[in-house]
């Protein structure tokens, strides 16, 4: 239903991931950092991104800026982190509409989320 | 008449004897003198006039003598009257006299005064008789003897007995003529009253006197009264001579109420304050000199010691005192502080941001709010960019309230620490949840029943399996940490096959490389001999030498794993071609929670305890890790362990 771009240097969360959403029914790309993920969407367009915080080359941070530049807030983006300053990097990215998951997750409650985003930017784009 | 009223009453009451005294005391000084002056002249007078009386007896008496001796008869010869005339006059002229004459009963038989001559007198003044015939009266003024005369004369009778020429003669006439009355002579001379002047003076002499001594005792009750007031303050110094510097209050005369020890009370408050204050300056000029004087004082050369920057503030704004480690830290020459102010002083980075500090401290009343802050300065870089504490202390000391107290204290070590502490835990943590998330999402994977792929089942068992281990290695790397900081590490030594140990350690981290496609090689001698030590610490040390090779090598790099044994060591060799680490780093990156400061690595996990773990474990087998590497030219770790198994078994023991 929604093309979706996973973007993780840790090669097993992407791999889970990919099996869950494509589980419920969501078409998945992946990318190993950041640099490769904005090469992907410079291609081909997503409805939503999931990104992790600390990547070699580009961050989750630097993919956040580039998308915002190239394509304002219309794609939901969600960055997962394992790191501690949750908080402030809320602040940080919250500026930019983004959603911060902490890790570990459960796949379950994060595909919950997701589907949530999904929803609430359609409801948005459906408005004007 | 109200004002002279009152300044009499004053005088009496010794408010003014001061003022009044000088004038009584010349006063009554003039007052004796004149008096004693005045006795004495009327003393000599009345001398004079005593000496007078006896000349003035002697010159009747010989008057009298020489008209005795005129030859003739008084009574009919002419020529003895003119002769007697004649004397009379003589003596008249040559002292002062009323009259002169000759009589003989109430007659007057001859005068000084030819109108007198043939006169009858009206009667006799008795005198008192003295020796030689001689009879003086004294005649006081305005008697009918002497009509108009107001001054006192004197009488002087002397009788005049018949010539001895003409005794016969005289006693044949006398007894012819029987009943002739007694001849004499009598003068009248003016005289001073000597008695009753002599009394007056004694009276006015005494009066004078009572005066005096009146006066005297007045100008005495005066002084007594003054003089209570000083005598009570010279009561206090006696009582108080030994002990005046312990307290100057005792000085003070509680029952004041006169002007003098009022005014005394006055002066010893007044001296106290000044006292004070002198020894305020004293304080303030020795503390000053003691903290100016350079080199030689011991308190300044203590000061210059401190590692903390020290700063004294003067109330004139100025630094009257400012260690060498101030001058350091803020970039001054020690020599032009003494002439800076407050408001012209200019600094480093630091100094600047000081001396904003200080004046922004500085209060409109002139003094300073207390005030502690960090300043940063230095290098812009993350790392090099120093902390620095700064308290702001005023002195609370009267009338110096505009003084204060500046410390710097550098805590950039500290905060570094602590920053470092602060980075590792939240390294640590990241570090956790990371195989952590796998664990987690792998699990659910499996339990939520979605998956029934074989395949995938047997991949999250891989997955969760291989998750673990690298879970509890990090645990493991953690706990070494702290037993290597507490120092209780534990050598299991033993003897170590470096083949299976390196080939181990690689097999360990295979995965990683070819994630990354990254090629491991292991080169090694033909031969190699077993070492002694802790196998499990030494897998640990290759672990993380490799774990970094291949985290901090760019996709398909290379790793060259190898061993050189010689008589004395083991050298084990970890050669990549990755990032590399630039020189002034090589230091830093083994210390405990450091990692590189580029962006390269800050981006790569990792805790900054591996290679600081690695080093320690080797340097407790008695080796060393050395490090050759450059920015962007790859890294070499060469770890050298030693044969001697002395040193490790000592290593164990201890």
């Amino acid at each position: 239903m929604a093309k979706i771009l996973i973007a993780d240097d840790d090669a097993h969360i992407v791999r889970v991931l990919s099996m869950w959403l494509g589980r419920h029914g969501h078409q998945v790309v992946t990318a190993r950092n950041g640099e490769d993920a904005l090469a992907m969407l410079d291609r081909a367009p997503v409805d939503l991104i999931i990104s992790d915080m600390n990547m070699p080359v580009v961050d989750g941070v630097g993919v956040v800026r580039a998308v915002r530049e190239k394509v304002g807030a219309a794609i939901p983006i969600l960055v997962l982190t394992a790191r501690c300053d949750q908080d402030r990097l809320n602040e940080r990215l919250g500026a930019y509409g983004v959603r911060v998951y902490p890790k570990p997750f459960l796949p379950s409650q994060l595909v919950v989320v997701i589907n949530q985003l999904l929803g609430v930017s359609a409801c948005e784009g459906s408005l004007p | 008449m109200g004002d002279l009223w009152k300044s009499f009453r004053r005088f009496l009451t010794a408010e003014e004897v001061p003022r009044w005294f000088g004038l009584s005391v010349v006063l009554i000084y003039l007052v004796g003198m004149g008096s004693i002056a005045q006795f004495g002249i009327s003393q000599a007078r009345r001398e004079t006039a005593i000496r007078f009386q006896g000349d003035s007896q002697y010159a009747v008496k010989l008057l009298a003598d020489r008209i005795e001796a005129i030859e003739g008869d008084p009574a009919a010869d002419r020529e003895w009257l003119s002769a007697c005339q004649r004397a009379l006059r003589e003596f008249a002229a040559n002292v002062p006299s009323r009259s002169v004459r000759v009589l003989e009963g109430l007659n007057v038989i001859a005068s000084a005064n030819p109108m007198e001559t043939g006169t009858t007198i009206e009667g006799r003044i008795s005198g008192a008789s003295l020796a030689g015939g001689l009879e003086v009266a004294t005649i006081p003024p305005a008697t009918s003897q002497a009509s108009g005369s107001d001054a006192w004369h004197r009488l002087i009778r002397a009788p005049l007995n018949p010539g001895t020429e003409g005794m016969g003669e005289e006693s044949a006439a006398s007894e012819v003529l029987p009943a002739s009355p007694p001849r004499c002579l009598e003068v009248v001379l003016p005289l001073e009253p000597v008695e009753s002047t002599s009394l007056v003076d004694q009276a006015r002499l005494l009066a004078i006197i009572l005066a005096v001594l009146g006066a005297l005792f007045v100008v005495y009750r005066c002084l007594r009264e003054q003089l209570r007031g000083v005598s009570k303050i010279a009561n206090r110094l006696e009582l108080h001579r030994d002990r005046i510097e312990d307290d100057l209050a005792s000085l003070r005369i509680g029952d004041s109420l006169d002007s003098v020890t009022a005014g005394w009370n006055e002066l010893v408050e007044l001296t106290e304050r000044l006292l004070a204050t002198v020894q305020r300056t004293e304080a303030n000029e020795e503390l000053s000199r003691v903290l100016q004087r350079s080199g030689g004082g011991a308190l300044s050369e203590a000061l210059n010691a401190l590692p903390d920057g020290l700063i004294y503030i003067s109330d004139e704004v100025r630094f009257e005192y400012v260690n060498s480690a101030a001058c350091r830290l803020l970039g001054w020459n020690a020599q032009d502080v003494k002439t800076m102010t407050l408001s012209d002083a200019q600094g480093n980075e630091l100094g600047q941001k000081l001396l904003e500090l200080i004046r922004g401290a500085a209060r409109p009343e002139g003094d300073f709010e207390a005030r502690t802050e960090v300043l940063e300065a230095g290098d812009d870089q993350a790392q090099d960019r120093s902390t620095y504490r700064v308290w702001l202390i005023p002195l609370q000391r009267a009338r110096h309230h505009g003084e204060c107290v500046v410390v710097i204290r550098d805590v950039s070590q500290q905060v570094r620490a602590d920053r470092a502490r602060e980075e590792f835990i939240a390294q640590v943590t990241h570090e956790l949840r990371t195989p952590l998330t796998n664990i987690r999402a792998y699990t659910e994977t499996l339990s939520s029943g979605m998956f029934e792929d074989p395949k995938v089942i047997t991949e999250c068992y891989n997955v969760i399996t291989k998750e673990t281990r690298r879970l509890s290695r990090l645990v493991e790397d953690i706990l070494s940490v702290s037993q290597l900081e507490v120092g209780s590490i534990e050598l299991h030594v033993d003897g170590v096959d470096l083949k299976s140990l390196l080939s181990d350690g690689i097999r360990d981290v295979r995965g990683l490389a070819d994630e990354k496609n990254i090629d491991i090689q292991l080169v090694l001698p033909a031969k190699l001999e077993p070492i002694r030590g802790d196998r499990d610490k030494l897998a640990v040390v290759v672990n993380n030498l490799l774990g970094n090779a291949i985290k901090y090598t760019s996709a398909n790099g290379n790793v060259v794993v190898g061993c050189q044994a010689a008589a004395e060591e083991v050298v084990l060799t970890f050669k990549d071609n990755g990032i590399g680490i630039d020189l002034s780093e090589h230091a830093r990156v083994f210390e405990k929670f450091q990692r590189g400061s580029n962006p390269e690595v800050q981006n790569e996990s990792g805790t900054g305890i591996g290679l600081y773990t690695a080093r320690e474990i080797v340097r407790r087998h008695g080796g060393d890790i050395e490090l050759l590497s450059e920015k962007n030219k790859g890294s070499t770790f060469m770890v050298r362990l030693p044969h001697r198994e002395s040193r490790a078994a000592a290593l164990t023991s201890a």
